[in-house]
């Protein structure tokens, strides 16, 4: 009977361990919010999710590539990823030198995060969910008017190589979740729902309601212009690109 | 009959030939028109022969004429980097960068040329980025074809149509943060001939920064956003950084070249009014375009704009560059050099030719009017401290200009007074200089003075006082001078 | 002890096997089942950047479930649109219409026009049967797809068109057209409304066999 009962605890051990390997994720409340580009008049709603706490790293991606083999490099078609994937890797599956596998994974491409999450159960968080998380500082659920938040994103894009770090390298936002900012750049399901042509200063008219924002540049310009960067660089990239500064993270619908 | 006919054969031919002559005479003007017309040619109608990487140089200097070559189709290969610099000693800034400078590479054209840009956006970058150059004839100047996320490259083309020096810089939003960082550069379009040519070719760009902290405050500074939308700036600089023209980096020439900068001002706030310490510009190309003008002071350079500037260097010395809202020149570092060497000319330029002291009441040896009747006042004298005490000020008020405040005097000018030996040697002949001056060579412990002390207009009361001062001070003998020992020298020559 | 040991083992190794992601299984099998259902002279396997790759089901204007590589060995011309669209869409298919005007009949034999739905909750089936009937587009001609959110929001990826819902029932769109060769691979791409379409006719003709 005994070691009936310590196989029984050795598995429940081994598997809480093995879960623990995968993502801890946190579990966001929805609600509702008027993002960068929304007006008045079309407030976003968010219904309850819940999201990685941390950036998905490169051991994670790693490990991924061994159960699926059609993503390493030399196997993934150019429609699902361009030159630069996985170029930070010395060969298949081993990071070069001075990575670190605790690091966020990057130079993976959208159809690479997303397949990664949909292996997980799970899928790449919408936009507005992202936005949604991300507009949260240490204590606050939305902190895009302080200053601090905004001079701390501000001041990130001009650090260079954060994403040498290590994930949770940054603050605890107020749903326990880590490095929304100042790691790396994140995709999201909807990158591609941003109408940036790179000629900004167009932007600002013709059916261009996106950017009708851009109008209300006054005073809380600081917070446009932390929120700006992020949007500027999901209008360049296409859903093959691998950049090295642009990672991701998973999410789940709780319905 | 047969000479009528002659003479109106004659006048016909005559006339004909007078036709026939203005005829030529325009086929003539038509025909050098023709050779000038070259110039003339739709530039979008030139044609382009071969094709040819654009030398791309570090500022200050610029790439080779584009004189001797014909349109081209021109490869430019331009490459953005964000990285850490100085700003200033102590003070580092983020830029982003064209070609890893600030401004960016400066890029030479000629017009007709068919440009072929391919921007690269490096992968360990964080933004995307793009370019708008003010020569392109197309939708944002270039920005619209080439937004270029990090680590990819795109290419467009364009063809330039019009000479003139021109502003390019990076139009991602938000815009103003990206040329405060320092994206931004000049690009030139020669014009058919090419630009005449000089000894020497600069490039020269001004630039306003806003930094967390104030000016010369030390350590990484980022970059402050409201400061900039306020025009608030902390750093006004050419060519990125405090200093970037001074010392070893100064520009250089010899006297007798003739100079030609390509001034930019790539703002993004700020007007230059541009001027160059010692020298007047001979020629100036107005914001970079067809109007010249001549023998300027200072000229204005409109944020995104240009200038060319020639001048001819006479003299030699340091010419000191500077926008001439001075406050940014020597306080936010708007300031550059340019060293020419070479021999003088006194006759442009003397420099100093002799100086001297320069006294209000009156050049030599005054004299007073001579009291003849004695002080029938009966003399007071007043106690060894007090005397001290008037002495002092009194030579605080008379004396110290020259002596100095210890009595030190001044080397080559004024003898010292402090352990003077020439001063302890002879109390009356001490005297008789307060009272009537001194001119000539003396010698006072060892040094040679030779120079004019005025007669000092003071009564004999207060003659003693000061000297009783001079004795007691500083090392000197300590005699005690009284009003009666000053009366005697006073009265000495009349008797 | 052993016994147990072996079961521990057994446990782990399950374990291991229910996490690794088995998708990849399902895709490898596809592509070579399609191949037999092969239409033209187009053998082999697809290229790299063909959009062909895509695994998603569509379904088009006359209720039929298709896959996008049923579309293979067509010319395709590629718009995303939605029926209720009011501002842009009428002036883009006026524009793919323009196109199929000026292209030559010979080309056109061997060309699909393919409008593909931005928003498949409101464009059933059955809407864009009427929408196709509304625009004199109910022939071989003209095909209208529609798929789930994702799906939609991938093929919009792979054509770097960007849209996003700006109300109920507005979205705001990128208008691209975009030609396809007869593999799948995207040639050729126009951004804007009412612009000079002879490049694109020019890829479409130089493509026709």
């Amino acid at each position: 009977m005994f070691s009936k009962f310590v196989t029984i605890v050795i598995i429940i051990f081994f598997s809480l361990i093995s879960y623990g390997q995968k993502q801890d994720m946190a579990l966001i409340k929805g609600g509702t919010y008027i993002p960068l580009y929304g007006s008045d008049s079309m407030p976003v709603k968010v219904d309850d999710f819940s999201i990685d706490v941390y950036p998905v790293t490169n051991a994670e991606y790693i490990t991924f590539l061994k159960e699926n083999p059609k993503w390493k490099k030399s196997n993934v078609i150019a429609l699902y990823a361009d030159g630069a994937y996985l170029r930070h890797f010395k060969d298949e599956l081993t990071l070069k030198d001075g990575e670190n596998p605790n690091a966020p994974m990057t130079n993976v491409s959208w159809f690479a995060a997303k397949k990664y999450c949909e292996c997980q159960g799970k899928r790449l968080p919408t936009l507005d969910e992202w936005e949604y998380v991300g507009m949260s500082d240490q204590k606050n659920a939305d902190a895009r008017s302080k200053d601090d938040y905004n001079k701390f994103i501000l001041s990130w894009y001009e650090k260079p190589s954060t994403y040498h770090q290590e994930i949770g390298s940054t603050f605890e936002n107020y749903w326990g979740v880590y490095d929304m900012h100042g790691l790396v750049w994140e995709w999201t399901q909807d990158f591609n729902s941003v109408l940036i042509s790179g000629e900004s200063r167009s932007d600002k008219d013709g059916n261009q309601d996106l950017f009708c924002g851009g109008a209300a540049l006054g005073s809380t310009d600081l917070m446009n212009y932390a929120a700006f960067m992020r949007y500027a660089f999901r209008g360049s990239v296409k859903a093959n690109y691998s950049v090295r500064t642009l990672g991701f993270r998973c999410a789940k619908s709780l319905k | 009959m047969i000479d009528s006919q002659l003479k109106i054969g004659l006048k016909r031919f005559a006339s004909f030939s007078l036709l026939l002559g203005a005829a030529s005479l325009f086929s003539c003007s038509g025909g050098s028109s023709q050779e000038k017309g070259v110039s003339k040619i739709n530039p979008e109608d030139i044609k382009v022969v071969s094709e040819m990487m654009a030398e791309l140089t570090a500022p200050p200097f610029v790439p080779a004429s584009t004189a001797n070559r014909q349109a081209t189709k021109l490869i430019v290969d331009m490459e953005i980097l964000e990285e850490t610099g100085q700003m200033a000693d102590g003070v580092d800034y983020v830029y982003w960068t064209f070609g890893g400078t600030v401004p960016g590479s400066f890029i030479r054209t000629k017009v007709g040329d068919e440009v072929e840009f391919h921007l690269k956006n490096h992968p360990d970058n964080k933004l995307p980025h793009n370019i708008d150059l003010h020569a392109v004839t197309g939708p944002g100047g270039g920005a619209v074809s080439s937004f270029v996320a990090p680590g990819h490259e795109i290419v467009f083309s364009f063809k330039t149509l019009k000479p003139g020096l021109y502003v390019y810089h990076c139009a991602t939003a938000p815009v103003g943060m990206h040329i405060a960082n320092g994206m931004y550069g000049l690009i030139l379009v020669e014009p058919e001939e090419g630009l005449p040519p000089v000894d020497k070719e600069y490039y020269v760009m001004q630039g306003d920064f806003y930094t967390k902290g104030k000016y010369g405050e030390q350590g990484e500074q980022p970059f402050d956003m409201q400061k900039a939308i306020d025009e608030d700036a902390d750093y006004v600089v050419f060519n990125g950084k405090v200093g970037a023209l001074t010392g070893d980096d100064a520009l250089t020439a010899k006297v007798g070249e003739t100079v030609r900068l390509y001034f930019g001002n790539g703002g993004p706030n700020l007007v230059s009014s541009f001027h160059v310490i010692g020298e007047i510009f001979d020629r100036v190309t107005v914001e970079g375009g067809t109007l010249v003008n001549e023998n300027v002071q200072t000229t204005l350079v409109p944020a995104g704009g240009a200038a060319m500037i020639e001048f001819k260097v006479d003299v030699p010395g340091e010419l000191v560059l500077v926008d001439h809202s001075i406050f940014r020149a020597f306080n936010k570092g708007a300031l550059g050099i340019l060293n020419v060497t070479g021999p003088e000319n006194k006759k442009i330029y003397s420099g100093t030719i002799q100086e001297g002291i320069y006294l209000p009441e009156g050049g030599t040896i005054q004299s007073m009017p001579e009291k003849d009747e004695k002080d029938a006042a009966p003399i007071v004298e007043l106690s060894k401290a007090d005397k001290m005490a008037e002495g002092k000020k009194l030579y605080g008020s008379t004396c110290f200009a020259c002596h100095q405040a210890n009595g030190e005097g001044i080397a080559n000018a004024f003898p010292p007074l402090a352990k003077a030996d020439y001063l302890n040697a002879d109390v009356d002949r001490a005297i008789e200089i307060v009272l009537r001056g001194k001119s000539g060579e003396i010698t006072v412990n060892g040094e040679k003075y030779n120079s004019v002390m005025t007669a000092q207009n003071l009564t004999d009361k207060e003659v003693a006082s000061v000297m009783t001062f001079i004795y007691n001070s500083w090392g000197n003998n300590g005699t005690e001078v009284t009003t009666e020992m000053v009366q005697k020298v006073r009265n000495k020559n009349k008797k | 002890m052993k016994k147990q040991f072996i079961l521990f083992l057994t446990v782990l190794f399950s374990f291991g096997m229910l996490n690794s992601c088995s998708e990849s299984e399902v895709q490898e099998s596809s592509p070579e089942e399609e191949l037999k259902t092969e239409k033209k002279e187009f053998t082999g396997e697809l290229p790299e950047l063909s959009v062909y790759n895509l695994p998603s089901e569509w379904t088009n204007q006359n209720n039929e479930n298709i896959r996008l590589e049923d579309l293979k060995g067509d010319i395709i011309v590629a718009v995303m649109i939605y029926t209720t669209c009011k501002a842009a869409c009428p002036r883009l298919i006026a524009d793919v219409r323009r196109i199929h005007e000026k292209v030559s009949d010979k080309a056109n034999k061997q060309v699909k026009y393919v409008f593909v739905s931005i928003d498949p909750e409101i464009d059933t089936p059955e809407r864009m049967k009427e929408f196709a009937i509304e625009n004199e587009m109910d022939n071989d001609q003209w095909v209208f797809l529609r798929s789930d959110i994702e799906d939609t929001r991938e093929f919009a990826a792979v054509l770097a068109v960007s849209y996003k819902r700006i109300s109920p029932i507005d979205f705001s769109h990128s208008n691209i057209i975009s030609v396809f060769d007869q593999e799948g691979v995207l040639v050729h791409q126009k951004e804007g409304l009412g612009v000079d379409d002879s490049s694109t006719i020019e890829a479409i003709e130089k493509l026709a066999m």
